[in-house]
């Protein structure tokens, strides 16, 4: 699946191009607003991660362009700009999802994994994998096809897990996924161990595979 | 307080008061002593037109003696009288009561005694006349300079007034430009120009300091602003790269945990960043929108988000909330609010404590148990109340205050029952 990122800071497009490309992603980079632009004339692409703040012009423009363009391209934007206004601007112009800077690369993959599914199986929105089978509109799983119950945060958990198969993910980006930016305001984050207890246990008990895995005593990983 | 022009108002009206009962005796002097002369005069030439007549008439004895008798009855401020001796003249001044008509009480005279031989024998002339009382002239006098007085005080007044209005009127309204200057919404504030040289001066003055202060001010906010976002790409980078590590393999537990504290850290750092964004951006005016919010609703759903953290340290929640209270404020400030008001009760509680929150129409209460009262000057200031060895920034109380000062709530904290208590107060 290809992605574009448009983001000015080398760094942190590195950064993002060296995560994602573990995935299934093709990622191609450009680094200002023309180049940008040229390459949404010339190619297509599954997902767009769109810096808001480009040398030689206004994401937000581009924005406009793309969506003119590509009407079924995913559009994520990542802002350092944490600004309502242009959150609000940015969803009403037609982009998907918002991320401010600074986030975690596993919050970014597992957007991007929603938008594509979003997007891709508009009609159906079942996403099959092995024993497991998820709708992503009604919110409900199904293992050999015999329903587990599970609650809104661990559906949440799930599809974050999903968006980062074979990653090792930190308790601490599980904690700020789940309760923003609430989570760093606290000392421990016990409560993601409660929940993802509860997801195991239930899938466990539904007879799903154990794909996922403690790993160093903090993190937790999909494996597959 | 006085008001500048009362001040030297009231020096004039005590001074003009002081000469004004100065030139009662003054003007009582004078006029009694000009009466008086004039009343000598007048007697004296009374005496002199008597005694020349008397001695042309060249009388005989007798007829002297009819003429004297009818003379003394018929002119009763004179009296003729033959005496053994001549001595000097003199003069007095008495009071007698009025024989003639009693209910004029006392009345005032002006005597002169003359001495002059008529026929070889001396006769003594006393020839008096009215004269006008002491107290009836001082009377006068003072209600004359009582009038005086009155026209001049009024005069004052009503000048004062005039000068007020004209002469400090760019004094006054400069102060009225001062008075709403506010630093936090400065609005560039242009005097009105005056053709008084020191009201010119102190305009231009005030103009300067006010502009420099706008200016120093600006330049502070804008360097927060800038430093927090010119910090969020580093720190963006640094968080990236923790994550990259943590994909590395092989990582050993304690390399994963070293990860995991410098990311705790860096979260730390990342909100501090935040926080101290959102103050800058609340300080530039950046948040203007206001909505009506249903806050009883708000409360309750907040409550319901931060449900993890609740059980996580066993927490009870006691909700008293009155239903459909409504409050105008910004919505995402007010979320804020709240957040940062039940976390702080949440970070500070003991394991398996009670955190209430009670709402009524006209303000929200959160308590938790404490054991000893904070210092409220220090717990609502930037860094006032931080920790390095806890999560909490020391920006959220901070943070509380500015958005009620915004809004034009009030914040306050009080301990009772050892209850630390927040309270926020809209009506």
């Amino acid at each position: 699946m290809k992605v574009l990122l448009i983001e000015d800071e080398r760094q942190l497009a590195d950064s993002i191009i060296r995560y994602l490309s573990g995935e299934n992603y093709v990622c191609e980079h450009a680094a200002s607003y023309q180049q940008a632009s040229e390459k949404i004339e010339l190619y297509e692409y599954e997902c767009i991660l769109l810096d808001l703040m480009l040398p030689g012009g206004d994401g937000l423009q581009l924005l406009d362009e793309i969506k003119k363009q590509h009407t079924d391209t995913g559009i994520i934007i990542i802002s350092a700009r944490d600004a309502i206004d242009d959150k609000i601007k940015g969803l009403q112009t037609g982009a998907d999802d918002y991320l401010a800077k600074p986030f975690h690369l596993s919050e970014l993959s597992a957007r991007i994994y929603s938008v594509i599914r979003r997007r891709k199986f508009q009609n159906s929105n079942i996403l099959e994998l092995n024993e497991l089978k998820l709708d992503l509109l009604a919110k409900t799983v199904h293992v050999h096809q015999q329903e587990v119950i599970l609650t809104r945060k661990e559906f949440d958990l799930l599809m974050y897990f999903l968006g980062n198969q074979n990653r090792v993910i930190s308790k601490n980006a599980l904690a700020e996924h789940l309760s923003g930016d609430v989570a760093d305001m606290l000392d421990n984050h016990n409560f993601v161990y409660a929940h993802i207890k509860n997801l195991k246990r239930k899938l466990g008990e539904a007879g799903c595979d154990n794909y996922l895995k403690t790993i160093y005593g903090t993190g937790y990983k999909w494996e597959i | 307080m006085k008001k500048l022009l009362n001040k030297s108002m009231k020096a004039f009206v005590l001074y003009a008061g002081i000469v004004l009962a100065c030139s009662i005796p003054a003007y009582y002097a004078i006029v009694d002593f000009i009466w008086e002369h004039e009343l000598k005069e007048h007697n004296r030439i009374m005496s002199e037109a008597t005694r020349q007549n008397l001695q042309a008439m060249s009388l005989s004895d007798t007829e002297l003696n009819e003429a004297v008798l009818l003379w003394n009855k018929l002119r009763p401020e004179t009296q003729l009288q033959q005496v053994e001796t001549a001595r000097p003249d003199s003069t007095y001044n008495i009071y007698r009561k009025n024989k003639y008509i009693p209910s004029k009480g006392w009345d005032r005279f002006q005597g002169l005694v003359t001495y002059f031989p008529i026929n070889g024998k001396t006769f003594r002339l006393t020839q008096e006349a009215n004269m006008e009382e002491s107290h009836e002239t001082i009377i006068a006098i003072a209600a004359v300079a009582f009038v005086f007085f009155m026209i001049l005080l009024g005069g004052l007044i009503f000048i004062n007034r005039k000068i007020s209005e004209k002469l400090w009127l760019p004094f006054y309204s400069s102060l009225q430009k001062i008075k709403t200057f506010d630093l936090h919404r400065p609005e560039q504030i242009r005097f009105e120009p005056t053709t008084t040289e020191e009201f010119e001066a102190l305009n231009h003055h005030l103009e300067k300091l006010i502009d420099g202060n706008i200016a120093v001010y600006k330049q502070q906010k804008e360097f927060t602003q800038n430093a927090s976002h010119e910090l969020q790409t580093p720190l963006s980078i640094v968080k990236f790269k923790l994550d990259l590590l943590y994909q590395s393999k092989p990582l050993s537990e304690e390399q994963s945990g070293i990860i995991n504290d410098a990311h705790r850290s860096l979260s730390k750092v990342t909100r501090i960043n935040k926080n101290l964004l959102l103050l800058a951006k609340m300080e530039n005016s950046q948040f203007n929108g206001k909505e009506v919010i249903d806050l009883s609703a708000l409360v309750a759903s907040h409550v319901v988000l931060l449900e993890d953290f609740l059980e996580d340290k066993q927490l009870t929640v006691q909700l008293q909330l009155a239903p459909d209270v409504s409050l105008s404020g910004n919505k995402v400030l007010v979320e804020i609010l709240l957040t940062n008001l039940i976390m702080n009760a949440v970070r500070h509680s003991i394991p398996e404590d009670t955190i209430r929150i009670t709402l009524t129409p006209a303000r929200l209460e959160i308590s938790n148990t404490g054991a000893a009262t904070l210092d409220e000057k220090l717990l609502f200031r930037r860094f006032g109340s931080s920790s390095p060895n806890t999560t909490g920034t020391g920006l959220g109380l901070a943070i509380v205050r500015q958005i009620c000062q915004l809004h034009g709530w009030k914040e306050q904290y009080l301990f009772k029952n050892n209850l630390h208590i927040f309270t926020v107060t809209w009506a």
